[in-house]
């Protein structure tokens, strides 16, 4: 046995080897939102109706923001499921959708074949989505009852986080302030 | 049915892999000729199963069958039936089953190859490269089952492939030749194992190991240069290389396998680092399961990575396993491996090959630290770093010149490095040559000690490689006798292809140097009429047009290309927007000439119809790959047997028959 050429093919393989393990406890492509913890930036927007929805006006209620666009594949994955979180916590949860620089017409001929979750909303200029730094479709905000973003998802949204946040939404109770 | 006949071909190679490497275990150690047959045939059982797991992958995707979960995830019936043809390897699980197809045929091409002239460690050798297969058919049957049944209902149709693969037809012949290397790279590892549990290293293991370490090593050449220059021609940014941590996971073991071919060269000539060579191959094998893991595991970011999946850590695991095999074994046999004693100066041939394999060994080290860096410090501290050009640049590039520096002075030393006045001699008389690169840069406008530094190198480095690569045409001529030189290059067409590659080397370290160092560019946003000027160039801009295309939306301007007065050509660089996906994917026009390219890429389209349009003239891009060419053809020179092997083979004679004594050296 050489002991010299075991412990530097240990001294060289074992840090490697742990630092690649470690590598598995982050996703490279998330980009960390500093909004998590913040209040939910406020807007007032239009949805394809022309019905404007204030964002203030929701608070006491919780609230899953997504940011959609129809050419992204995610999107259409996660569409289900939305449809089913809205009926499940019609009334307790509001889930609105903010258009990810897409075409309203594609978006309203989307929503009539494969049906609603909740407001399709206009954000001209991409405005609110700079402020909520989103990167691209779909991402997800999920706001408590006083207005502060608690959880954020990149692509698609699954079932098991759906109900862990909605849970946690519902389980606060609104401060008395509110 | 397609997914139960996949799923039976993948078993099946699980199964041989698994026997295989039982049995040629055993048959090693009791050096059973029976033993060694069956370990050969199921060594072919293996190869058939890959090959029919292959066979039925591709019949489902042509037949569109998105019953087998791949096909829905790449396939779709738009796709042309090119594209469809390499969706095999577009996506993770598709690559791995691929993967296996090269491991296959690697392996039944050792089993047949090597039947004779390497019995005495063919079971092991056999015996590893089924065990790597074993690990690889696992994973095929496991994590990543590409013949896994779509869960119902299956779709009508499917995405089709990832839009950056359907862009050029570079994505056909880029990741085949990075696999060929890649994969390659586990039958000199086995030989080395087998050498290791053999406890001895002869000329029955050096000849056919260095000749299995070239072959990979002249893949993965061709790789990276087809993933530059598809970088070139699809990306849009104007260059060809970033240092993006799956390059570099395909440098890494490029670098060692290099370092092995040089060292084998110093073990052939005179019996020394023997252990060394074994060490080098065992890197470059492990570096080569690093890269997999890394542009498979999604751990770091990169065009590249394939998407996180479960497959991730069980690739660590098998990395891992690996490392700690190699480690073990290494420590204890290395011992065995005797190298004849040595007392050589450093201003010696062998000085000189030392000296190169540190440099590659310190290249690669630099890379691997900068391509991880990033994990270490997102684990330590919990921030997001990347590891840019610069850093790479400023450590590379001086190794680099060294290594450029060693090929010229290298071969003109003398073996033994014995007489110093000899040695002067040998040195001092490429100096003109060296004087005249540096004097052509100073003409052309290098300025910059890089360019100048490089310059100098390569010319004494092309004398040097002439002079060595035409001796024996000189020594022919000398003795006046019998063949043409032609035939006299071609008594060794090894020492011959040597110097054909550094030839290679030399025209693409140029070719780097100067295309890095003046590059310019040119950006405006032009109306129709409008043009911009760039470098001698007149580029106008006659308007942009809408092509509708099956599969993709495809905005492609049309720009004049005119220089000194007369018309060059008309350039359409495009814009392609795939339904499926988030941003619009450029597809940069290029010119090239002998001299230069001229690189135009369509920033934008606007709705008023104009376009920002972004011109990019950089001199000598075309010689990178003309260069890597070459390296290639001399490495096919290599692969010529010698005048002396020839005869060998001619009269059936097979040195090394007999078992020898184990711990014999050579």
């Amino acid at each position: 046995m050489n002991r010299k050429v075991l412990l530097i093919g240990l001294g060289i393989c074992l840090p490697v080897l742990l630092v690649l393990g470690f590598g598995f406890r982050h996703d490279p492509q998330i980009v960390e939102s500093p909004l998590i913890g913040q209040p939910a930036p406020s807007f007032r927007l239009a949805d394809l109706d022309g019905n404007i929805v204030d964002l203030e006006e929701l608070r006491g209620t919780p609230v899953v923001i997504n940011f959609w666009a129809t050419y992204c594949v995610p999107c259409w994955v996660e569409h289900p499921l939305l449809m089913e979180g809205a009926r499940r916590w019609q009334g307790d949860i509001h889930f609105l959708g903010v258009i990810f620089q897409d075409d309203p017409n594609l978006i309203a001929q989307f929503n009539a074949e494969n049906g609603t979750w909740g407001p399709s909303l206009i954000d001209e200029g991409g405005r609110v989505a700079i402020a909520y730094g989103v990167y691209g479709p779909p991402e997800t905000f999920f706001i408590d009852r006083d207005g502060t973003i608690v959880d954020k998802a990149i692509g698609a949204v699954t079932p098991e986080q759906l109900l862990d946040v909605a849970n946690r939404l519902l389980a606060s109770p609104a401060e008395a302030t509110g | 049915m397609t997914s139960a006949l996949g799923q039976g071909f993948v078993l099946l190679g699980l199964i041989a892999a698994g026997f295989g490497t039982a049995f040629g275990y055993i048959a090693g150690v009791r050096r059973s000729a029976a033993g060694l047959r069956l370990t050969r045939r199921l060594a072919l059982l293996f190869a058939v199963a890959m090959v029919g797991a292959c066979a039925v992958m591709w019949y489902a995707l042509l037949s569109h069958d998105f019953s087998v979960s791949y096909v829905a995830q790449v396939g779709s019936l738009a796709t042309p039936l090119h594209i469809t043809i390499f969706s095999l390897w577009s996506s993770l699980e598709g690559s791995i089953l691929f993967w296996g197809l090269i491991l296959g045929l690697y392996i039944a091409a050792a089993a047949i190859f090597q039947r004779r002239g390497h019995e005495d460690y063919l079971a092991y050798t056999l015996a590893t490269l089924l065990g790597i297969g074993a690990f690889f058919t696992f994973l095929i049957a496991s994590v990543a089952d590409p013949f896994a049944p779509t869960p119902p209902p299956v779709p009508v149709d499917g995405p089709g492939p990832n839009p950056l693969l359907q862009n050029h037809l570079l994505m056909a012949v880029h990741p085949p030749m990075l696999y060929l290397g890649y994969v390659g790279m586990s039958v000199p590892f086995a030989m080395a194992v087998a050498a290791l549990l053999r406890g001895q290293l002869g000329a029955t293991w050096l000849r056919p190991m260095r000749r299995w370490l070239l072959v990979p090593t002249s893949f993965l050449t061709a790789g990276i240069m087809l993933g530059g220059w598809w970088s070139y021609e699809v990306l849009g940014w104007g260059g060809y290389w970033a240092w993006d941590p799956v390059e570099n996971a395909s440098f890494l073991p490029w670098l060692t396998g290099i370092a092995a071919l040089h060292s084998g060269v110093v073990q052939q000539r005179r019996g020394t680092l023997k252990a060394w060579t074994v060490i080098l191959i065992m890197i470059t094998f492990l570096l080569t399961i690093l890269g997999t893991f890394l542009t498979r595991s999604g751990v770091v970011n990169s065009v590249h990575s394939f998407t996180q999946s479960p497959i991730g850590p069980v690739f660590l695991g098998f990395l891992a396993l690996c490392a700690a095999a190699v480690v073990v074994l290494l420590a204890l046999r290395i011992d065995t491996l005797v190298s004849e004693p040595s007392n050589e100066r450093l201003v010696s041939r062998e000085g000189a090959f030392l000296l190169n394999n540190l440099l590659f060994v310190s290249l690669m080290f630099t890379v691997l630290v900068g391509t991880i860096y990033p994990i270490v410090a997102e684990s330590l501290r919990g921030v997001k770093v990347s590891v840019g050009e610069p850093y790479f640049n400023r450590m590379a590039v001086p190794l680099f010149a060294g290594l450029l520096m060693l090929m010229g002075v290298g071969p003109a030393l003398p073996w033994g490095g014995s007489d110093p006045k000899l040695v002067r001699r040998a040195l001092l008389r490429p100096l003109p040559a060296a004087a005249v690169g540096l004097a052509l840069a100073l003409l052309f406008g290098g300025r910059s000690a890089p360019v100048l530094i490089v310059s100098a190198f390569a010319g004494f480095a092309l004398w040097v490689t002439a002079d060595q690569g035409l001796r024996p045409v000189r020594a022919r001529r000398r003795r006046e006798g019998g063949k043409g030189p032609l035939a006299s290059l071609l008594v060794a067409p090894d020492r011959l292809g040597a110097y054909v590659v550094h030839f290679g080397v030399v025209v693409t370290f140029v070719a780097i140097a100067v295309s890095s160092t003046f590059q310019r560019e040119a950006e405006a946003t032009l109306r129709a009429g409008e043009t911009l000027r760039l470098g001698g160039y007149e580029m106008t801009f006659r308007g942009a047009e809408l092509v509708q295309e099956p599969h993709l939306d495809r905005h492609q301007a049309e720009v004049e290309v005119s220089s000194n007065g007369r018309s060059r050509g008309v350039l359409y660089p495009s814009l392609n927007i795939y339904p499926n996906q988030r941003e619009p994917i450029g597809t940069p026009a290029v010119r090239t000439t002998a001299g230069h390219d001229l690189y135009l890429t369509l920033m934008n389209v606007g709705g008023d119809g104009s376009i920002g349009l972004r011109a990019i003239r950089t001199p000598l891009v075309a010689w990178i790959w003309i260069g890597v060419v070459i390296m290639v053809a001399g490495t096919a020179l290599c692969l010529i047997p010698t005048a002396a092997e020839r005869r060998a083979a001619a009269a059936d004679t097979v040195p090394d028959l007999a078992p020898s004594p184990a711990g014999g050296g050579r």
